[in-house]
């Protein structure tokens, strides 16, 4: 029962269920661990790049404006080299240093007439010009229209503590022409005496605005300047920038602060935001650029690469699952077979060992009751036997009883006989014979089974063909062997027909050994030939012949016991032809060790 | 002009005695400032501002006498020369109304200008070919600074005195100035753009007045 319950838990689906299942948890698990290294490689790959992106743009940004601020300072020292910049400055001749200067800066001045068609780059322009006296003073242009115009406010922020020793930059925020806010830039040069050395004005030059806003060739950067505490940078200092202008602050409340970098959400998305001093180390108020970079673009890229990561995976996925699943039918067939094998073969071997249980029952009981009835038979006949010998030796009888009695006593050894072979039955049924295996000397054993044939009565006028190698050995029990043997030459010479033939042949093939027992007589017929190895059959031909149908089947089962088999091989035109087959004898044929 | 020419009469008319008598001779020597190193190879002058003081190095002085004084009208033109990319010479001094010309002996141009009060001018540019010399007219007494625009370094001094009696001492400080007439006048020496120092003078008959300036 154990047994049972086992069989009907173990299901081949469930298996191949378990093993999908199991598989396709470990090509998930693998691919979720590559597609996370991956994506997170790939993420940093992104953010490296557009690290980089924005480095080098601002870089470009950057070596632009001090290659501007250079070549600024580079054509304003030029200027300041003027004589006559010097002769009104040296032989007090004030009238003369704004008409001069007009004159000598009229390269550099944007011509407010000819803004629009100068083809000359408009960020090396300036758009107004002052000197400063030998105190930082402003020199008032006066009534002097030419060195374009600032309010008092803006000549007030321009002017510094004293004449510069070295160029000064500094930064303005003008309302501009279109009405908003415009970044000039300011550079402060002095003039020195070229006789002493001495610092003996600054001309003050304004540039053309510096670009705010998006700047040009970039992507995502928005420049601005940061001037004063206040940030020039339209679009986002105005609306949602105030946490920027807060750090920003911070950031810049050390005046010696030279740049930085931080990071801040303006209008609920980052943004990178790099500040640099303009103008190191000058006299004028502190100007830092700076640039606001929208990682927009890179969230944007990531979500991107997200979601191709995500669909590379589920695709992966799909294929893994798939392969997975193929593979564990492929796998799982032969152990399903084999389940289902050893399955069948369990419940036939159930089946058969009940089977084999009732039926060995039943042989047991049918071979006790043979061999209790085999020896209950046996006393009465011996009883039967010796009261009828007793008889027939009296004188008294007349020769019709005495006749009786000798077929009466002639019965009683058929009855011998037939118990003798119901007995013999029974023990093999029982499984109780036993035999003494051992090499036989088939050809002596015929020998003699012709022997005892050629004494028989009616064997007289039957013609006996023998084709016998000599000393032919075979495996077996010398007794139940020669047993096999006389029951077949005695069917061969009961169902023989008068001066008929008897044929024996044997030989040896391979570890067997064949024995061809043929005679002549009617032949059986088809519809017989199956059931002619039945216990207690006798065939229509024998009806006449004295017998008890239970030669053949014993010879059959003793052929089998000894390994072998008896079969019919043929019954036709009137020759019928029995074949068994023994075991070879392993060595040599030997001689009997002890007589039948 | 009527009447500086009537003024100018009176004098002539007072001071006509002492013309007739022999002219004095004014020597003397101004003490300059200590020179800097002596160049070894060129000796050159050249114009130096120092807080705004202009002076000749090496030192010079101009000593000019003043005083009212009759003479000819008429004044000899005077030049001042590029050469080598320098006036030569770095210091004139002029009677007033004397005409200045600066011939261009480079062989680049030069563009000589003044924005000193005295005079204000501005030639152009021109080559050493430029016909006529391009020249000035010194009416108004005072210092003149002569720059190039070309060349920021080219600088002179012309120092117009209103006097026919003026001198440029040497070196060491020494001056001449003869064909004085006896009177009483003021000797003044020009050290630099702020430095003037005078001493008043007697002139009689004598034939030599030393003036020295400490």
């Amino acid at each position: 029962m154990k047994d049972r319950a086992q069989l009907s838990s173990f299901q081949p689906g469930n298996f191949r269920l378990k093993l999908i299942v199991a598989m396709m948890l470990v090509v998930s698990v693998i691919t979720a661990l590559v597609l996370y290294g991956v994506g997170r490689r790939f993420a940093a790959g992104a953010e490296q790049e557009f690290e980089r992106q924005f480095r080098g743009e601002l870089a470009t940004l950057r070596n632009a404006q001090v290659l501007r601020q250079a070549a600024l300072v580079e054509r304003t020292h030029a200027l300041v080299q003027k004589s006559r910049l010097h002769a009104a400055l040296e032989d007090d001749a004030l009238d003369l240093l704004y008409p001069s200067a007009r004159d000598e800066l009229r390269d550099i001045m944007t011509s407010e007439s000819a803004a629009g068609s100068d083809p000359r780059p408009s960020a090396l322009r300036a758009r107004f010009f002052r000197f400063l006296d030998r105190n930082g003073r402003m020199i008032s242009p006066g009534s002097f229209l030419d060195a374009g115009a600032l309010g008092p406010a803006e000549e007030a922020d321009l002017a510094l503590a004293a004449a510069p020793l070295e160029p000064q930059v500094g930064y303005l925020a003008r309302a501009g022409a279109s009405g908003g806010e415009e970044m000039t830039e300011v550079i402060a040069m002095p003039i020195v005496s070229t006789e002493t050395g001495e610092v003996i004005a600054a001309l003050v030059l304004g540039f053309q605005p510096m670009p705010v806003g998006p700047a040009p060739g970039t992507t995502d950067i928005q420049r601005g300047v940061w001037l004063a505490g206040r940030l020039h940078l339209p679009g986002l200092a105005s609306s949602g920038g105030a946490e920027l202008v807060r750090r920003l602050t911070e950031a810049v409340a050390n005046p010696s602060e030279s740049g930085g970098k931080f990071i801040v959400a303006v209008r609920g998305s980052l943004h990178a935001v790099y500040y640099n001093r303009l103008n190191a180390g000058s006299s004028y108020p502190p100007a830092y650029e700076v640039c606001v970079y929208s990682f927009d673009g890179l969230l944007a890229q990531q979500r991107r690469l997200r979601w191709q990561v995500i669909g590379a995976g589920g695709v992966l996925l799909l294929i893994g699952l798939g392969t997975s699943r193929f593979l564990a039918g492929w796998l799982s067939r032969p152990v399903e077979e084999m389940a289902v094998d050893s399955a069948e073969n369990r419940e036939q071997r159930v089946r058969a060992e009940a089977a084999l249980e009732s039926a060995g029952e039943e042989l047991q009981r049918a071979a006790r009751f043979s061999a209790d009835a085999s020896h209950q038979l046996k006393t009465p006949l011996a009883v039967l036997r010796a009261g009828l010998e007793e008889l027939q030796v009296r004188s008294d009888l007349t020769p019709e009883v005495r006749h009786e009695l000798s077929v009466l006593l002639h019965q009683t050894y058929r009855l011998s006989s037939v118990i003798e072979d119901l007995l013999l039955l029974s023990r093999m049924d029982a499984g109780q014979l036993k035999l003494n295996f051992g090499a036989v000397d088939l050809s002596q054993l015929i020998e003699a089974a012709l022997d005892d044939l050629g004494a028989q009565p009616e064997a007289d006028g039957l013609t006996i063909e023998q084709d016998l190698p000599p000393g032919l050995g075979v495996l077996g029990d010398k007794h139940y062997t020669s047993i096999i043997l006389q029951n077949l030459l005695e069917n061969a010479r009961k169902y023989n027909r008068p001066g008929g033939r008897i044929r024996i042949a044997a030989w040896r093939d391979g570890d067997r050994v064949l024995l061809v027992v043929g005679n002549a007589g009617r032949s059986i017929t088809p519809s017989a030939q199956t059931h002619i190895f039945e216990r207690f059959h006798r065939g229509s031909i024998g009806e006449n012949i004295p017998g008890y149908g239970l030669g053949l089947n014993l010879a059959r089962e003793l052929a089998r016991l000894h390994g072998g088999d008896l079969r019919l091989v043929g019954s036709d035109n009137g020759w019928t032809e029995f074949e068994v087959r023994f075991s070879a004898a392993p060595s040599a044929p030997v001689t009997a060790k002890e007589s039948p | 002009m009527k009447l500086r020419f009537t003024a100018y009469c009176l004098c002539l008319g007072s001071l006509l005695p002492g013309v007739v008598l022999a002219d004095a001779v004014i020597t003397g020597q101004v003490a300059l400032p200590k020179r800097r190193a002596r160049a070894v190879i060129t000796q050159r002058y050249e114009i130096v501002a120092k807080a705004g003081v202009l002076s000749v190095s090496p030192p010079l002085a101009v000593v000019y006498l003043e005083g009212s004084f009759s003479g000819p009208s008429t004044r000899p033109t005077v030049q001042v020369a590029q050469k080598d990319l320098a006036f030569q010479p770095t210091l004139l001094a002029i009677q007033t109304g004397t005409r200045v010309e600066f011939p261009n002996r480079d062989d680049v141009y030069h563009n000589i200008f003044s924005y000193s009060a005295p005079k204000r001018f501005d030639l152009g540019r021109y080559r050493a070919d430029e016909k006529p010399v391009p020249s000035q007219v010194f009416d108004v007494a005072g210092l003149v600074t002569l720059r190039c625009d070309i060349h920021e370094h080219m600088r002179a001094l012309i120092l117009v005195v209103d006097t026919p009696h003026f001198v440029v001492t040497d070196e060491d400080g020494r001056f001449q100035l003869k064909g004085i007439p006896p009177g009483n006048y003021v000797v003044k020496a020009w050290l630099d753009s702020q430095t003037v120092r005078a001493q008043p003078v007697k002139v009689t008959d004598e034939a030599e007045l030393r003036v020295d300036f400490k």
